[in-house]
């Protein structure tokens, strides 16, 4: 028997002792044991422990401690059979005073025997003084939720997935200041880290996490997934159009990522799924970036004159996250997919044909985020649904100025679908422009429609409405 | 993409579809493309055939006979009339792929009513987020043997 009677009882632990009339004589054993008093309170505070209960515990620990035998009862010997524990590990845990049954639970609730090692050795370290009188652990008693064990499912394990329990929980006002994860225990005293957005509607898209995960799962690489050498020399002034159309398309991608960039550190990190997808969608656009970059210079030709910026400059000045949503993720967005559609259409071999076509998947993502985004901040925010209005009166109205004076893009764009600058082709590409005006504004508003701000057809800039009115309409304005 | 002919089906049949989901569920480089999540309604007007794919993850996981309602219920449908679908089905089998002018993407660029539609313009862009995979899918008939009806 240990000799515990030198031991002093913390008075905490004396008081519950006393309330279920567990001799002090007995916890001092428990103590003379190695096990810690915040243990021994913890024990003592479960329901129907009792003093006869506690004897019998304490008294077979001693007689293990002094050499007795470790005897594993029959029916936590099958379960750890069934499971493949070595029966030296199930007797190291009733060493340590774990009860046969909650070792039974723990190994069906699937904890492998070398997590389960690394466990018990840590255990019997502190049991024998080594680590306890090094470490405090008391951040082990943190009150986050525990015992989470989330399974993969056939996608793999998702950032969805972990939604469980009190994980799930995404509030509608995040309240901390710092960089603490949603599910963390906060501690007093950490400095704030200057985030401005701490409110679900002003952020917020149901398909983030899922975005982030086909982001992930879909990446491409523009080095070696792209048939570069499926490229021949074209006719001076198709690749001169092509190199004015990728110069454009770089520098909207910089853009986008500079724009993302900046709203990321304002964001606070109880909505990480978000955060999440927007790292993936810069990292789309630095490929965006890449790709039409690397189409540019390899090909014979180089890239073209830069666009003059006033609709760079209407995107980036915006003050809030929503309105750079809106704009970036749903109205230029809708433009760039009908560039790549454009790209995709002129295409002359299998390379700009995969360009475009992959691309298209990566600006699908960024219209899907924008769209799901306004639809939830619609459904919080109804009393201003007129602002989102006004972000894309501002928007449209710049983007109209903006392609009237790019002058470039457009003749590219005219080249590059009619095939070429004899007459017969300027006016076949002038046609088939006009078809993919109509073909990304009528995508546009369908998108802002699926968000539920259909009427923003009615008040589309007169730039645009011409290309969802009928023909003979738009000729009569 | 490998030319290994051992199925015969014919076009349009939910034997055709499924012959293809076999061989892309087996396919390691489907795989690699990524999840897809999406259900695609087939539409033929002119037969009057519909059917509905489900994407789900890493396979397809249902090909099924559907009504005009179903396939219409899905994220988009694949309209064209029948001589296209076949016009698209050949070109692949006669090039192991889609070329430049029959990708999905090109089709439906040269449809006027365009070839992937939606009553969602949220679910519609499901065609071109998960584009590469339908492209898989289809490119994939290039390794059956397709009868026309």
């Amino acid at each position: 028997m240990a000799d515990g009677t030198a031991l002093e009882v913390p008075a905490d632990l004396a008081q519950i002792a006393e309330e279920k009339g567990i001799p002090l004589d007995l916890v001092r054993r428990g103590l003379a044991l190695g096990f810690p008093a915040d243990a021994i309170k913890g024990q003592l505070g479960m329901p129907g422990v009792t003093a006869e209960a506690a004897e019998q515990f304490i008294s077979e620990q001693e007689r293990i401690r002094a050499g007795g035998e470790i005897t594993i009862p029959q029916e936590l010997l099958e379960v750890a059979q069934k499971h493949e524990w070595p029966e030296s590990l199930v007797k190291r845990a009733l060493a340590l005073g774990a009860a046969p049954d909650f070792v039974a639970k723990q190994i069906e609730a699937g904890i492998k025997p070398d997590q389960a090692e690394r466990f018990i050795a840590q255990q019997e370290a502190a049991r024998e003084g080594g680590l306890a009188q090094t470490l405090d652990l008391s951040w082990m008693k943190v009150p986050t939720e525990w015992g989470i064990r989330v399974r993969p499912g056939n996608r793999g394990l998702t950032v969805e997935m972990l939604n469980v329990g009190t994980y799930a929980d995404v509030p509608d006002h995040w309240p901390y200041q710092t960089e603490m994860p949603r599910g963390a225990y906060p501690i007093p005293g950490v400095a704030p880290m200057g985030y401005t957005i701490y409110e679900k509607a002003e952020l917020w898209a149901d398909n983030a996490g899922d975005l982030y995960e086909e982001a992930i799962q879909r990446r491409w690489k523009p080095a070696t997934d792209i048939p570069w050498t499926t490229m021949e020399p074209l006719p001076d002034e198709i690749e001169r159009a092509l190199g004015q159309l990728c110069t454009h398309l770089c520098e909207r991608a910089l853009l986008s990522g500079d724009i993302v960039g900046r709203w990321l550190p304002e964001m606070s990190y109880g909505y990480h799924e978000v955060k999440l997808y927007l790292s993936t969608a810069a990292f789309d656009y630095a490929r965006q970036f890449e790709v039409f970059r690397k189409r540019a210079m390899s090909n014979g030709g180089g890239l073209g004159l830069q666009s003059p910026g006033y609709f760079h400059r209407a995107i980036i000045d915006a003050r809030a996250w929503t309105e750079a949503s809106v704009v970036l993720n749903i109205f230029a967005a809708s433009h760039i997919m009908g560039l790549y559609e454009v790209g995709a259409y002129s295409a002359h071999n299998e390379a700009e044909s995969l360009i475009f076509r992959l691309g298209m998947q990566d600006v699908g993502r960024q219209l899907s985020y924008g769209v799901q985004h306004l639809r939830y901040f619609l459904s919080k925010r109804i009393e201003r649904r007129a602002e989102i209005h006004n972000y894309l009166n501002k928007a449209e109205a710049v983007f109209a100025f903006e392609e009237e004076k790019d002058v470039p893009l457009r003749e590219a764009l005219i080249i590059l679908l009619g095939g070429g600058t004899r007459n017969e082709q300027v006016a076949d590409g002038i046609a088939k422009l006009e078809y993919f005006n109509r073909r990304w504004v009528r995508a546009y508003l369908s998108r802002l429609a699926a968000a539920g701000f259909p009427e923003r057809r009615e008040k589309l800039h007169p730039s645009l409405k011409k290309y969802i009115e009928e023909p003979a309409a738009a000729a009569a304005a | 993409m490998t030319q290994e002919v051992k199925t015969k089906a014919t076009f349009p049949s939910v034997e055709w579809f499924n012959a293809i989901r076999q061989i892309v569920n087996d396919d390691p480089g489907y795989k690699h493309i990524g999840t897809c999540d999406a259900t695609v309604g087939i539409k033929i007007p002119d037969l009057q055939k519909y059917y509905l794919l489900t994407f789900e993850a890493f396979e397809v996981s249902d090909v099924r006979e559907a009504t005009e309602t179903e396939a219409e219920n899905a994220d988009f449908w694949l309209e064209l009339p029948y001589v296209k679908w076949k016009e698209m089905i050949e070109n692949i089998k006669a090039n192991g792929k889609a070329d430049l002018h029959h990708t999905l993407n090109t089709i439906d660029i040269e449809e006027p009513d365009d070839l992937a539609r939606s009553h969602d313009g949220y679910r519609r862009d499901a065609f071109y987020r998960f584009n590469q995979t339908f492209q898989y899918f289809f490119d994939a008939s290039a390794r059956i043997d397709t009868t026309f009806q």
